[in-house]
Protein backbone atom coordinates (compact mmCIF):
# COMPACT_ATOMS: atom_id res chain seq x y z
CA UNK A 1 0.00 0.00 0.00
CA UNK A 2 2.84 2.44 -0.81
CA UNK A 3 0.03 4.86 -2.41
CA UNK A 4 -3.04 3.56 -0.22
CA UNK A 5 -5.51 6.85 0.44
CA UNK A 6 -2.87 9.10 -0.96
CA UNK A 7 -5.28 11.71 -2.48
CA UNK A 8 -8.02 13.06 -0.34
CA UNK A 9 -10.63 12.58 -3.21
CA UNK A 10 -9.26 8.93 -3.82
CA UNK A 11 -9.13 8.34 -0.48
CA UNK A 12 -13.09 7.69 -0.62
CA UNK A 13 -13.35 5.84 -3.50
CA UNK A 14 -10.95 2.85 -2.47
CA UNK A 15 -12.09 0.39 -5.28
CA UNK A 16 -10.35 2.40 -7.72
CA UNK A 17 -7.59 3.27 -5.33
CA UNK A 18 -4.00 2.31 -7.02
CA UNK A 19 -2.15 1.04 -3.66
CA UNK A 20 0.96 -0.55 -5.39
CA UNK A 21 2.27 -1.49 -8.67
CA UNK A 22 5.24 -3.80 -9.44
CA UNK A 23 6.79 -4.78 -12.56
CA UNK A 24 9.53 -7.63 -12.68
CA UNK A 25 11.65 -10.82 -14.80
CA UNK A 26 9.35 -13.59 -13.80
CA UNK A 27 12.06 -15.38 -11.48
CA UNK A 28 10.81 -18.77 -12.63
CA UNK A 29 10.13 -17.61 -15.67
CA UNK A 30 12.85 -15.52 -17.11
CA UNK A 31 11.23 -15.32 -20.47
CA UNK A 32 8.02 -13.45 -19.46
CA UNK A 33 7.99 -9.58 -17.21
CA UNK A 34 5.56 -10.18 -14.33
CA UNK A 35 3.05 -6.55 -14.06
CA UNK A 36 0.91 -6.55 -10.92
CA UNK A 37 -1.17 -4.01 -9.97
CA UNK A 38 -2.77 -3.50 -6.53
CA UNK A 39 -6.22 -1.69 -5.75
CA UNK A 40 -8.37 -1.45 -2.71
CA UNK A 41 -6.54 -1.04 0.88
CA UNK A 42 -6.95 -1.67 3.45
CA UNK A 43 -8.83 -5.33 3.26
CA UNK A 44 -9.52 -6.59 6.98
CA UNK A 45 -9.82 -10.19 6.54
CA UNK A 46 -12.66 -10.32 8.36
CA UNK A 47 -14.89 -8.16 5.79
CA UNK A 48 -17.95 -10.00 5.75
CA UNK A 49 -20.78 -10.16 4.91
CA UNK A 50 -19.87 -7.60 1.49
CA UNK A 51 -15.99 -8.96 1.42
CA UNK A 52 -13.67 -7.05 -0.60
CA UNK A 53 -14.00 -7.13 -4.33
CA UNK A 54 -13.28 -5.03 -7.76
CA UNK A 55 -15.66 -2.42 -9.06
CA UNK A 56 -18.20 -3.29 -11.71
CA UNK A 57 -17.82 0.00 -12.75
CA UNK A 58 -14.37 1.17 -12.68
CA UNK A 59 -12.06 0.69 -15.27
CA UNK A 60 -8.69 -0.92 -14.43
CA UNK A 61 -5.53 -0.36 -16.59
CA UNK A 62 -1.87 -1.44 -16.99
CA UNK A 63 -0.13 0.86 -19.00
CA UNK A 64 3.35 -0.01 -21.06
CA UNK A 65 5.73 2.34 -22.56
CA UNK A 66 8.13 1.23 -24.76
CA UNK A 67 10.02 3.95 -27.09
CA UNK A 68 10.49 6.24 -24.00
CA UNK A 69 7.75 8.85 -25.56
CA UNK A 70 6.20 8.85 -21.38
CA UNK A 71 3.04 7.33 -23.39
CA UNK A 72 1.00 3.98 -23.83
CA UNK A 73 1.68 2.16 -26.48
CA UNK A 74 0.32 -1.11 -24.95
CA UNK A 75 -2.26 -1.04 -22.51
CA UNK A 76 -4.65 -4.07 -20.84
CA UNK A 77 -7.93 -2.97 -19.64
CA UNK A 78 -9.72 -4.95 -16.97
CA UNK A 79 -13.64 -4.69 -16.68
CA UNK A 80 -15.41 -6.68 -14.24
CA UNK A 81 -18.96 -8.05 -13.14
CA UNK A 82 -20.52 -9.24 -10.11
CA UNK A 83 -23.03 -12.23 -10.31
CA UNK A 84 -25.49 -13.14 -7.78
CA UNK A 85 -26.73 -16.88 -7.13
CA UNK A 86 -29.20 -15.63 -4.83
CA UNK A 87 -30.68 -12.36 -3.98
CA UNK A 88 -33.00 -13.55 -1.41
CA UNK A 89 -29.78 -14.12 1.02
CA UNK A 90 -27.56 -12.12 2.84
CA UNK A 91 -24.78 -14.42 2.72
CA UNK A 92 -21.68 -14.55 0.30
CA UNK A 93 -21.46 -18.34 0.65
CA UNK A 94 -23.85 -20.85 1.88
CA UNK A 95 -21.58 -23.47 2.41
CA UNK A 96 -17.88 -24.04 1.67
CA UNK A 97 -16.45 -22.99 -1.35
CA UNK A 98 -14.75 -26.13 -3.30
CA UNK A 99 -14.43 -24.76 -6.16
CA UNK A 100 -14.93 -21.28 -8.33
CA UNK A 101 -18.49 -22.46 -9.45
CA UNK A 102 -19.22 -23.89 -6.16
CA UNK A 103 -23.07 -23.57 -5.69
CA UNK A 104 -22.79 -22.08 -2.33
CA UNK A 105 -20.79 -19.04 -3.65
CA UNK A 106 -23.24 -16.66 -4.27
CA UNK A 107 -21.54 -13.66 -4.84
CA UNK A 108 -18.83 -13.93 -7.73
CA UNK A 109 -16.97 -11.51 -9.47
CA UNK A 110 -15.54 -12.23 -13.72
CA UNK A 111 -13.94 -10.20 -15.93
CA UNK A 112 -12.71 -9.79 -19.01
CA UNK A 113 -9.07 -8.52 -20.28
CA UNK A 114 -8.62 -6.37 -23.40
CA UNK A 115 -5.33 -4.90 -25.23
CA UNK A 116 -4.81 -2.28 -26.55
CA UNK A 117 -1.69 -2.31 -28.87
CA UNK A 118 -0.47 0.27 -31.14
CA UNK A 119 -4.17 1.63 -31.35
CA UNK A 120 -5.32 -1.75 -31.78
CA UNK A 121 -8.10 -3.26 -29.40
CA UNK A 122 -7.74 -7.18 -28.85
CA UNK A 123 -9.73 -9.22 -26.32
CA UNK A 124 -7.44 -11.45 -24.94
CA UNK A 125 -9.85 -13.35 -22.19
CA UNK A 126 -13.58 -13.06 -21.43
CA UNK A 127 -15.60 -14.48 -18.30
CA UNK A 128 -12.86 -14.90 -16.36
CA UNK A 129 -13.19 -15.92 -12.90
CA UNK A 130 -11.81 -14.53 -9.60
CA UNK A 131 -11.42 -16.67 -6.86
CA UNK A 132 -13.35 -15.69 -3.52
CA UNK A 133 -11.85 -13.58 -0.71
CA UNK A 134 -10.02 -15.86 1.99
CA UNK A 135 -13.17 -16.59 4.85
CA UNK A 136 -12.02 -19.30 7.03
CA UNK A 137 -11.67 -23.03 7.32
CA UNK A 138 -15.12 -23.47 7.55
CA UNK A 139 -15.73 -21.65 4.11
CA UNK A 140 -12.61 -21.36 2.09
CA UNK A 141 -10.33 -24.60 2.99
CA UNK A 142 -7.28 -25.29 1.20
CA UNK A 143 -7.16 -21.51 0.02
CA UNK A 144 -4.10 -21.61 -2.06
CA UNK A 145 -5.79 -24.26 -3.90
CA UNK A 146 -8.90 -22.77 -4.52
CA UNK A 147 -7.27 -19.10 -5.78
CA UNK A 148 -5.12 -21.26 -7.73
CA UNK A 149 -7.87 -22.33 -9.81
CA UNK A 150 -8.15 -18.33 -11.07
CA UNK A 151 -4.95 -18.70 -12.65
CA UNK A 152 -5.69 -18.36 -16.32
CA UNK A 153 -4.10 -18.75 -19.72
CA UNK A 154 -5.12 -16.07 -22.08
CA UNK A 155 -4.48 -15.18 -25.41
CA UNK A 156 -1.01 -14.60 -27.22
CA UNK A 157 0.98 -16.98 -23.75
CA UNK A 158 -0.39 -14.38 -21.03
CA UNK A 159 -1.49 -15.83 -17.65
CA UNK A 160 -3.64 -13.54 -15.33
CA UNK A 161 -4.88 -13.41 -11.79
CA UNK A 162 -7.32 -10.97 -10.57
CA UNK A 163 -8.30 -11.62 -6.70
CA UNK A 164 -7.31 -10.65 -3.27
CA UNK A 165 -3.78 -11.15 -2.17
CA UNK A 166 -1.72 -10.58 1.19
CA UNK A 167 -0.60 -7.06 1.23
CA UNK A 168 3.36 -7.17 -0.10
CA UNK A 169 4.17 -3.65 0.85
CA UNK A 170 5.64 -3.56 4.05
CA UNK A 171 5.87 -0.21 6.07
CA UNK A 172 5.73 1.25 9.67
CA UNK A 173 2.70 3.57 8.94
CA UNK A 174 2.27 4.32 12.19
CA UNK A 175 5.57 6.12 12.91
CA UNK A 176 5.82 7.48 9.18
CA UNK A 177 2.74 9.66 9.60
CA UNK A 178 3.50 10.71 13.36
CA UNK A 179 6.01 12.98 12.03
CA UNK A 180 8.54 10.40 10.92
CA UNK A 181 9.45 9.72 14.27
CA UNK A 182 10.92 6.22 12.62
CA UNK A 183 11.63 3.13 14.63
CA UNK A 184 14.40 2.25 15.75
CA UNK A 185 15.76 5.96 15.54
CA UNK A 186 13.13 7.78 17.63
CA UNK A 187 16.18 8.64 20.18
CA UNK A 188 17.57 10.95 17.47
CA UNK A 189 13.90 12.72 16.27
CA UNK A 190 13.19 15.60 17.52
CA UNK A 191 10.47 14.16 20.35
CA UNK A 192 13.01 11.53 21.43
CA UNK A 193 11.67 8.66 23.20
CA UNK A 194 13.58 5.72 23.42
CA UNK A 195 14.37 3.04 20.40
CA UNK A 196 11.45 0.25 19.58
CA UNK A 197 11.65 -2.21 16.94
CA UNK A 198 9.54 -1.29 13.49
CA UNK A 199 5.95 -2.30 13.44
CA UNK A 200 4.40 -3.36 10.21
CA UNK A 201 0.85 -1.93 9.77
CA UNK A 202 0.02 -3.48 6.89
CA UNK A 203 0.56 -6.92 8.54
CA UNK A 204 -1.71 -9.62 7.30
CA UNK A 205 -4.17 -7.11 5.73
CA UNK A 206 -5.49 -8.01 2.19
CA UNK A 207 -5.46 -6.32 -1.36
CA UNK A 208 -7.31 -6.81 -4.52
CA UNK A 209 -4.53 -7.56 -7.13
CA UNK A 210 -4.37 -7.74 -11.13
CA UNK A 211 -1.24 -10.01 -11.69
CA UNK A 212 -0.56 -10.29 -15.23
CA UNK A 213 2.77 -12.58 -16.78
CA UNK A 214 3.80 -11.48 -20.58
CA UNK A 215 6.37 -12.92 -23.17
CA UNK A 216 9.21 -10.23 -23.33
CA UNK A 217 8.32 -10.59 -26.88
CA UNK A 218 4.84 -9.24 -26.46
CA UNK A 219 6.28 -6.14 -24.83
CA UNK A 220 9.21 -4.98 -26.43
CA UNK A 221 9.10 -2.24 -29.49
CA UNK A 222 9.46 -4.76 -32.72
CA UNK A 223 9.16 -7.86 -30.62
CA UNK A 224 12.34 -8.40 -29.82
CA UNK A 225 13.88 -10.54 -26.80
CA UNK A 226 15.60 -8.12 -25.15
CA UNK A 227 19.35 -9.37 -24.49
CA UNK A 228 21.26 -6.43 -24.09
CA UNK A 229 21.41 -4.73 -20.86
CA UNK A 230 22.74 -1.67 -22.87
CA UNK A 231 20.51 -1.42 -25.50
CA UNK A 232 17.30 1.56 -24.95
CA UNK A 233 14.93 -1.23 -26.53
CA UNK A 234 15.04 -3.41 -23.87
CA UNK A 235 13.70 -1.03 -21.14
CA UNK A 236 10.23 -0.65 -20.61
CA UNK A 237 8.14 1.60 -18.71
CA UNK A 238 5.21 0.15 -16.54
CA UNK A 239 2.29 2.16 -14.70
CA UNK A 240 -1.05 1.50 -13.53
CA UNK A 241 -4.44 3.58 -13.22
CA UNK A 242 -7.95 3.34 -12.74
CA UNK A 243 -10.82 5.25 -14.67
CA UNK A 244 -14.46 5.88 -14.26
CA UNK A 245 -17.38 6.99 -16.56
CA UNK A 246 -17.57 10.62 -16.34
CA UNK A 247 -21.03 10.71 -15.54
CA UNK A 248 -22.95 9.57 -12.86
CA UNK A 249 -26.79 9.77 -11.52
CA UNK A 250 -27.81 8.44 -8.91
CA UNK A 251 -31.48 7.41 -8.04
CA UNK A 252 -32.59 7.48 -5.05
CA UNK A 253 -35.82 5.96 -4.88
CA UNK A 254 -34.58 2.49 -6.25
CA UNK A 255 -30.91 2.90 -5.58
CA UNK A 256 -29.90 2.47 -9.19
CA UNK A 257 -26.89 4.29 -10.94
CA UNK A 258 -26.76 5.47 -14.49
CA UNK A 259 -23.32 5.60 -15.61
CA UNK A 260 -22.55 6.98 -18.97
CA UNK A 261 -19.98 8.93 -21.29
CA UNK A 262 -15.91 8.27 -21.58
CA UNK A 263 -13.87 6.65 -18.72
CA UNK A 264 -11.29 9.40 -17.27
CA UNK A 265 -8.79 8.54 -14.99
CA UNK A 266 -9.31 9.14 -11.39
CA UNK A 267 -6.29 6.88 -9.76
CA UNK A 268 -2.38 6.42 -10.98
CA UNK A 269 0.43 4.72 -10.10
CA UNK A 270 4.20 4.03 -11.11
CA UNK A 271 6.79 4.72 -9.00
CA UNK A 272 6.22 4.17 -4.84
CA UNK A 273 5.15 6.76 -2.63
CA UNK A 274 5.67 9.65 -5.01
CA UNK A 275 1.66 11.16 -4.83
CA UNK A 276 1.93 9.72 -1.39
CA UNK A 277 5.15 11.59 -0.24
CA UNK A 278 6.22 14.15 -3.18
CA UNK A 279 3.12 15.78 -4.72
CA UNK A 280 1.72 18.50 -2.15
CA UNK A 281 -2.01 17.69 -0.54
CA UNK A 282 -3.14 21.01 -3.01
CA UNK A 283 -2.27 18.78 -6.27
CA UNK A 284 -2.71 15.66 -5.39
CA UNK A 285 -6.34 15.03 -6.61
CA UNK A 286 -5.48 17.02 -9.71
CA UNK A 287 -1.84 14.18 -10.20
CA UNK A 288 -4.05 11.72 -10.31
CA UNK A 289 -6.31 12.71 -13.26
CA UNK A 290 -3.25 13.36 -15.18
CA UNK A 291 -1.55 10.86 -17.68
CA UNK A 292 2.39 9.92 -16.95
CA UNK A 293 3.28 11.47 -19.81
CA UNK A 294 2.50 15.38 -18.03
CA UNK A 295 4.81 14.62 -15.41
CA UNK A 296 6.93 17.71 -16.20
CA UNK A 297 4.69 20.00 -14.41
CA UNK A 298 5.63 18.61 -11.24
CA UNK A 299 9.13 18.88 -11.64
CA UNK A 300 9.79 21.28 -8.97
CA UNK A 301 8.43 18.86 -6.23
CA UNK A 302 10.64 16.07 -7.14
CA UNK A 303 13.76 18.54 -7.69
CA UNK A 304 13.11 20.09 -4.24
CA UNK A 305 11.35 17.29 -2.23
CA UNK A 306 9.54 18.53 0.93
CA UNK A 307 10.66 15.37 3.19
CA UNK A 308 14.03 15.98 2.04
CA UNK A 309 13.55 19.46 3.69
CA UNK A 310 11.71 18.02 7.04
CA UNK A 311 14.33 15.46 8.04
CA UNK A 312 16.77 17.93 8.95
CA UNK A 313 15.13 19.52 11.08
CA UNK A 314 13.35 16.25 12.41
CA UNK A 315 16.42 14.90 13.25
CA UNK A 316 18.58 17.65 14.53
CA UNK A 317 21.94 17.13 13.75
CA UNK A 318 21.62 14.14 12.01
CA UNK A 319 21.30 15.49 7.98
CA UNK A 320 23.93 18.10 8.20
CA UNK A 321 24.58 17.80 4.39
CA UNK A 322 21.27 17.30 3.50
CA UNK A 323 20.14 20.34 5.15
CA UNK A 324 22.88 22.51 2.91
CA UNK A 325 22.07 20.92 0.06
CA UNK A 326 19.76 22.85 -1.95
CA UNK A 327 20.71 22.14 -5.56
CA UNK A 328 17.88 20.75 -7.77
CA UNK A 329 17.90 17.27 -6.81
CA UNK A 330 19.05 15.29 -10.47
CA UNK A 331 19.23 12.00 -8.89
CA UNK A 332 15.21 12.06 -8.11
CA UNK A 333 14.30 13.27 -11.38
CA UNK A 334 16.30 10.18 -12.88
CA UNK A 335 15.23 7.36 -10.63
CA UNK A 336 11.90 8.26 -10.70
CA UNK A 337 11.35 10.35 -14.18
CA UNK A 338 13.49 9.54 -16.82
CA UNK A 339 15.38 6.30 -15.38
CA UNK A 340 19.46 6.01 -14.89
CA UNK A 341 21.32 6.49 -18.16
CA UNK A 342 24.48 3.81 -18.63
CA UNK A 343 27.21 5.30 -16.77
CA UNK A 344 25.61 6.33 -13.52
CA UNK A 345 25.71 2.50 -11.93
CA UNK A 346 28.32 0.12 -13.25
CA UNK A 347 26.54 -2.52 -16.18
CA UNK A 348 23.55 -0.69 -16.13
CA UNK A 349 20.92 1.37 -17.23
CA UNK A 350 16.86 1.84 -17.49
CA UNK A 351 17.10 5.31 -19.52
CA UNK A 352 13.79 5.87 -21.50
CA UNK A 353 14.96 9.27 -22.83
CA UNK A 354 14.17 12.80 -21.46
CA UNK A 355 10.27 12.81 -21.61
CA UNK A 356 9.28 13.35 -17.96
CA UNK A 357 6.83 10.60 -17.24
CA UNK A 358 6.45 8.81 -13.89
CA UNK A 359 6.67 5.17 -14.92
CA UNK A 360 8.46 1.74 -12.91
CA UNK A 361 11.34 1.65 -15.83
CA UNK A 362 12.37 -1.90 -15.83
CA UNK A 363 15.48 -3.11 -18.25
CA UNK A 364 14.29 -6.46 -19.15
CA UNK A 365 17.37 -7.91 -20.69
CA UNK A 366 18.98 -7.90 -16.82
CA UNK A 367 18.00 -11.40 -15.42
CA UNK A 368 16.78 -12.19 -12.07
CA UNK A 369 19.10 -12.02 -9.10
CA UNK A 370 20.38 -15.28 -7.49
CA UNK A 371 20.35 -13.55 -4.26
CA UNK A 372 18.72 -10.81 -4.71
CA UNK A 373 18.59 -7.72 -2.04
CA UNK A 374 15.58 -5.95 -0.82
CA UNK A 375 17.58 -2.68 -0.94
CA UNK A 376 17.47 -3.46 -4.85
CA UNK A 377 20.44 -1.37 -6.59
CA UNK A 378 21.22 0.35 -3.63
CA UNK A 379 22.04 -3.29 -2.20
CA UNK A 380 24.07 -3.55 -5.41
CA UNK A 381 21.40 -5.80 -7.07
CA UNK A 382 20.61 -4.94 -10.26
CA UNK A 383 17.09 -6.49 -10.71
CA UNK A 384 15.75 -4.83 -8.08
CA UNK A 385 14.02 -1.53 -7.89
CA UNK A 386 14.57 1.25 -9.38
CA UNK A 387 14.70 -1.29 -12.06
CA UNK A 388 11.00 -2.22 -11.70
CA UNK A 389 9.91 -3.29 -8.47
CA UNK A 390 9.70 -6.68 -6.95
CA UNK A 391 7.30 -7.89 -4.75
CA UNK A 392 9.83 -8.09 -1.80
CA UNK A 393 11.78 -4.99 -2.18
CA UNK A 394 12.06 -2.54 0.57
CA UNK A 395 10.96 0.61 -1.23
CA UNK A 396 10.04 2.64 1.74
CA UNK A 397 14.41 2.17 2.66
CA UNK A 398 15.34 2.84 -0.98
CA UNK A 399 13.24 6.10 -1.24
CA UNK A 400 13.70 7.13 2.19
CA UNK A 401 17.92 7.12 1.89
CA UNK A 402 17.73 8.51 -1.36
CA UNK A 403 15.30 11.94 -0.43
CA UNK A 404 17.92 11.54 2.75
CA UNK A 405 20.67 12.27 0.03
CA UNK A 406 21.94 8.82 -0.42
CA UNK A 407 22.06 8.99 -4.45
CA UNK A 408 22.78 12.27 -4.45
CA UNK A 409 26.20 11.61 -5.32
CA UNK A 410 25.88 9.92 -8.31
CA UNK A 411 24.51 12.92 -10.02
CA UNK A 412 27.17 15.07 -8.03
CA UNK A 413 30.57 12.76 -7.05
CA UNK A 414 31.38 16.23 -4.89
CA UNK A 415 28.79 15.76 -2.24
CA UNK A 416 28.73 13.56 0.80
CA UNK A 417 25.90 12.32 2.17
CA UNK A 418 25.43 11.82 5.76
CA UNK A 419 26.43 8.85 7.50
CA UNK A 420 22.43 8.24 8.60
CA UNK A 421 21.37 8.42 4.58
CA UNK A 422 22.79 4.65 4.56
CA UNK A 423 21.54 3.74 7.18
CA UNK A 424 18.07 5.07 7.74
CA UNK A 425 15.00 2.52 7.69
CA UNK A 426 11.58 2.24 8.91
CA UNK A 427 13.27 -1.21 10.84
CA UNK A 428 10.96 -3.91 8.37
CA UNK A 429 12.60 -6.10 6.07
CA UNK A 430 10.26 -8.76 3.64
CA UNK A 431 9.97 -11.00 6.58
CA UNK A 432 7.53 -8.73 8.04
CA UNK A 433 5.35 -10.72 5.39
CA UNK A 434 4.59 -13.26 3.21
CA UNK A 435 5.16 -13.88 -0.43
CA UNK A 436 4.73 -16.89 -2.81
CA UNK A 437 8.01 -18.12 -4.97
CA UNK A 438 5.29 -18.39 -8.30
CA UNK A 439 2.97 -16.78 -10.04
CA UNK A 440 1.06 -14.26 -8.52
CA UNK A 441 4.16 -13.86 -6.45
CA UNK A 442 2.02 -12.20 -3.48
CA UNK A 443 1.25 -14.01 -0.54
CA UNK A 444 -1.78 -16.06 0.02
CA UNK A 445 -4.38 -13.84 1.83
CA UNK A 446 -5.13 -14.31 5.91
CA UNK A 447 -8.40 -15.71 6.21
CA UNK A 448 -10.98 -13.69 8.61
CA UNK A 449 -11.38 -16.68 11.05
CA UNK A 450 -7.59 -16.56 12.31
CA UNK A 451 -7.17 -12.99 12.52
CA UNK A 452 -5.68 -11.23 15.51
CA UNK A 453 -7.16 -8.19 17.06
CA UNK A 454 -5.19 -5.29 15.80
CA UNK A 455 -4.10 -4.80 19.82
CA UNK A 456 -2.49 -8.18 19.74
CA UNK A 457 -0.02 -6.80 16.84
CA UNK B 1 -32.09 -19.93 -9.97
CA UNK B 2 -32.00 -17.08 -12.03
CA UNK B 3 -28.64 -15.15 -11.76
CA UNK B 4 -28.71 -11.35 -11.66
CA UNK B 5 -25.63 -9.13 -12.68
CA UNK B 6 -24.88 -5.97 -10.55
CA UNK B 7 -24.86 -4.35 -14.60
CA UNK B 8 -28.48 -5.46 -14.49
CA UNK B 9 -29.56 -3.29 -11.92
CA UNK B 10 -27.60 -0.03 -13.85
CA UNK B 11 -30.56 1.53 -15.83
CA UNK B 12 -32.11 4.90 -17.00
CA UNK B 13 -33.06 7.16 -13.83
CA UNK B 14 -32.88 10.84 -13.23
CA UNK B 15 -31.81 13.05 -11.21
CA UNK B 16 -29.38 16.19 -10.89
CA UNK B 17 -25.85 16.84 -11.18
CA UNK B 18 -23.36 19.90 -11.13
CA UNK B 19 -24.89 22.23 -12.94
CA UNK B 20 -27.63 21.74 -14.99
CA UNK B 21 -28.23 17.61 -15.76
CA UNK B 22 -31.02 16.48 -17.88
CA UNK B 23 -31.14 12.52 -18.01
CA UNK B 24 -33.43 11.28 -21.23
CA UNK B 25 -35.09 14.61 -21.80
CA UNK B 26 -33.51 15.24 -25.03
CA UNK B 27 -34.39 13.32 -27.77
CA UNK B 28 -31.82 10.92 -28.86
CA UNK B 29 -31.58 12.98 -32.34
CA UNK B 30 -29.76 15.53 -30.23
CA UNK B 31 -26.78 12.91 -29.70
CA UNK B 32 -26.50 11.43 -33.06
CA UNK B 33 -22.76 12.46 -33.18
CA UNK B 34 -22.30 10.29 -30.34
CA UNK B 35 -23.68 7.08 -32.52
CA UNK B 36 -24.95 5.37 -29.42
CA UNK B 37 -27.98 3.42 -29.13
CA UNK B 38 -31.18 5.46 -29.81
CA UNK B 39 -32.76 3.96 -26.82
CA UNK B 40 -30.41 5.03 -24.32
CA UNK B 41 -30.12 7.51 -21.80
CA UNK B 42 -28.65 10.71 -22.74
CA UNK B 43 -27.05 12.52 -20.24
CA UNK B 44 -26.45 16.75 -20.63
CA UNK B 45 -24.75 19.10 -18.76
CA UNK B 46 -24.38 22.62 -19.01
CA UNK B 47 -21.85 23.87 -16.86
CA UNK B 48 -21.76 27.14 -17.77
CA UNK B 49 -24.96 28.11 -19.23
CA UNK B 50 -23.77 31.69 -20.57
CA UNK B 51 -21.18 30.55 -23.01
CA UNK B 52 -23.41 28.36 -24.56
CA UNK B 53 -22.03 25.08 -24.36
CA UNK B 54 -23.67 21.42 -23.67
CA UNK B 55 -21.88 18.51 -23.30
CA UNK B 56 -23.94 15.51 -24.36
CA UNK B 57 -22.51 11.84 -22.91
CA UNK B 58 -24.00 8.93 -24.21
CA UNK B 59 -22.43 5.13 -23.78
CA UNK B 60 -18.93 5.58 -23.64
CA UNK B 61 -19.09 8.94 -26.03
CA UNK B 62 -19.04 12.74 -25.37
CA UNK B 63 -19.64 15.23 -27.92
CA UNK B 64 -19.94 19.00 -26.67
CA UNK B 65 -22.39 21.35 -28.80
CA UNK B 66 -22.27 25.04 -29.44
CA UNK B 67 -25.99 25.96 -28.94
CA UNK B 68 -26.63 29.09 -26.91
CA UNK B 69 -30.49 28.44 -27.73
CA UNK B 70 -30.66 25.21 -26.28
CA UNK B 71 -28.16 25.94 -23.45
CA UNK B 72 -30.83 28.97 -22.66
CA UNK B 73 -34.10 26.50 -22.92
CA UNK B 74 -32.44 23.87 -21.01
CA UNK B 75 -31.79 26.37 -17.67
CA UNK B 76 -34.82 28.06 -17.74
CA UNK B 77 -35.65 24.94 -17.92
CA UNK B 78 -34.46 23.67 -14.93
CA UNK B 79 -35.62 26.58 -12.78
CA UNK B 80 -38.94 26.73 -14.28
Amino acid sequence: MSSHREAPAISKDPVADNTDTYAFVSPDDPGTVTIIANYLPPEAPFGGPNFFEFGDDVRYEIHIDNDGDGAPEITYEFLFHTRVRNPNSFLYNTGTISSLADPHWNRRQFYSVTRIKNGRRQQLGVDLACPPCNIGPASTPNYEALASQAIHGIRHGHTVFAGQRLEGFYVDLGAVFDLADLRPFQSLHVASMANAPGVNATSEFGVHSIALKIPKTELTRHGSMPTNVSDRKSVIGVWAAASRRKAHVRNGHNASVHQTGPYVQVSRLGNPLVNEVVIPMGHKDYWNTQPAQKEKQFLRYYQHPELSKLLPVLYPGVFPNLAGLTAARADLVAILLTGLPAGVVPNFQNFTGKHLSDQLRLNMAVPPSGSPSPLGILGNDLAGFPNGRRVFDDVFTIELRAFAGATYALVNPSYHPDSAASAVTDGLSPSSTRYLSQFPYLGTPQDGYHTAPLAAV
Amino acid sequence: MAELTRRGFVKSSAGAAAGVTFLGALAAAQADAAAGNRAEPVVAFVSDPARGEIALMVGDQEVVRRDPDLAARLTRAAHA
